[in-house]
């Protein structure tokens, strides 16, 4: 690896990361979730109903969507859609684009999921 | 090029086979029907279900359509280049947005539908624990403190909701009742619930549906549904002790030590290793579900019991003599 390769690998360390936040957001949602869906009723479902949990899940989908929006907005930023001057990726201005061009994508797929694995938690009423 | 014009017609030959495939799938159509389909149901749960498979199907075809027509509109009736703008709309439209909803929406009439599958019961609860393949059952009746015991059978009333509550002894195992609802795991050392609303009255299959072992496939049971007051009379019967017949049969399950591991209420025989056998020959089947309750059934099952239904508990009587046999099951079927 070069030089030039290192630096731009560097510079753009925070893409990489930006690209897996929002997948991310979705795993930890998904965890969550269940296992806390899990945990409710094991110990105390039985007793107190669903109602807690269901306003945790979708406290917990608030807060997953709030921060995919944000990731969302920063890529699309990052990406620059409107400019078509940069489409060659030989330059590493083009890759740094694209980079947030995938990145906002993959906040869009990761905000589906987040609602999909959301849904259960609008119908059940009870744990049974 | 070499080999190109050289094509006669083709045979008869070749296109005998690729017709005989295309009608396979009409042999599946046999699987609408009968008394072990979730196509033809005889229960709300069932019901609901099947509608749930045909909404389901119809947005796939949908789907399918709209992809594979979209696909051949850009190569075949409109191919060459879109505008940028035009393509973008497409793919985000129909390629994201479409299907998005589509499954959102399918998503949420699936769940909204799941509760009246786990609706509580009407009352009376049916207590079944899968043994190494065969069903221990249990009838509660509303109010009652102790159950009746029955065995690799269960009979439901239609017109109610009825709660099963399902455990297991040593391996997981399923049960399920296609014409009546969908399938419900049982698990060592859990209970879970499955609750069923029969409405038409008849006899339906049901099959452990989860691999349990040698004799999974062979683990089966006759599912009766009948009209509330003739259900109300056969459960009366049922926690009757049995009119058990005595002779020389009585002697030898006796002797033989059949009731070490077999309950026969109205006598000493209290075993509970094995099926209840109180009412053994008013059910509809012998072994779960795999024999009838005949004569010779019978006979084949006590001698051979191994080799009809491998790694069974019970083991095959094959020293006892025909006479002997035919002693046992004039017992057995005297059991009503």
């Amino acid at each position: 690896m070069s030089h030039q390769d290192q630096d731009e690998f560097r510079d753009e360390s925070v893409s990489l990361w930006r690209i897996a936040f929002a997948p991310t957001v979705w795993a930890f949602h998904f965890l969550l979730c269940y296992a806390g869906g899990a945990v409710w009723c094991a110990k105390f479902g039985a007793a107190q109903g669903v109602g807690f949990l269901r306003i945790s899940v979708l406290g917990l989908t608030v807060l997953a969507l709030a921060l995919i929006v944000w990731q969302g907005w920063r890529s699309a930023r990052q990406w620059e859609p409107h400019d078509a001057s940069a489409t060659d990726l030989h330059r590493p201005e083009s890759r740094h684009r694209f980079l947030g061009h995938a990145a906002f994508l993959l906040s869009i797929i990761s905000g589906v999921g987040v609602i999909y694995v959301a849904l259960p938690a609008l119908f059940i009423t009870s744990c049974r | 090029m070499a080999g190109e014009g050289v094509q006669g017609p083709r045979s008869d030959k070749a296109i005998l086979p690729r017709r005989a495939v295309c009608l396979l799938p009409l042999v599946l159509i046999a699987g609408c029907t009968g008394r072990q389909s979730a196509l033809a149901p005889a229960g709300e749960d069932a019901a609901q279900l099947k509608l749930l498979l045909l909404v389901m199907l119809a947005g796939a075809v949908v789907l399918w359509l709209a992809l594979n027509g979209l696909f051949y509109y850009v190569t075949r009736i409109r191919p060459g280049a879109f505008h940028i703008r035009h393509a973008n709309r497409l793919i985000i439209g129909a390629g994201v947005i479409f299907p998005t909803v589509l499954i959102g929406a399918l998503l949420a009439w699936g769940l909204s539908i799941m509760p009246g599958q786990r609706a509580p019961g009407d009352g009376l609860v049916i207590r079944v624990k899968a043994e190494e393949w065969w069903w221990r059952v249990e009838y509660w009746p509303q109010g009652s403190d102790a159950p009746i015991t029955s065995a690799n059978e269960i009979r439901l009333p239609t017109g109610s909701r009825t709660e099963l509550r399902l455990t297991a002894n040593l391996y997981i195992h399923s049960l399920w009742i296609p014409a009546l609802g969908g399938k419900m795991d049982m698990i060592p050392g859990r209970e879970t619930v499955l609750t069923l609303h029969p409405q038409a009255a008849g006899t339906y299959r049901g099959q452990c549906a989860e691999f349990c072992g040698a004799s999974h496939a062979l683990m089966a049971f006759e599912t009766v549904v009948m009209e509330p007051d003739a259900f109300a009379e056969w459960l009366r019967a049922e926690a009757a002790p049995a009119a058990a017949p005595g002779g020389a049969g009585a002697a030898l399950f006796r002797d033989e030590g059949c009731g070490a591991c077999h309950t026969i209420r109205g006598t000493d025989f209290a075993g509970t290793v094995g099926p209840d056998l109180t009412h053994l020959a008013s059910r509809v089947s012998l072994g779960a579900g795999i024999m009838q309750v005949s004569r010779d059934d019978l006979k084949r099952w006590i001698a051979h019991t191994g080799d009809i239904k491998p790694e069974v508990a019970m083991p095959a009587y094959d020293w006892l003599s025909d006479a002997d046999l035919d002693h046992l099951a004039t017992y057995l079927e005297g059991l009503r």
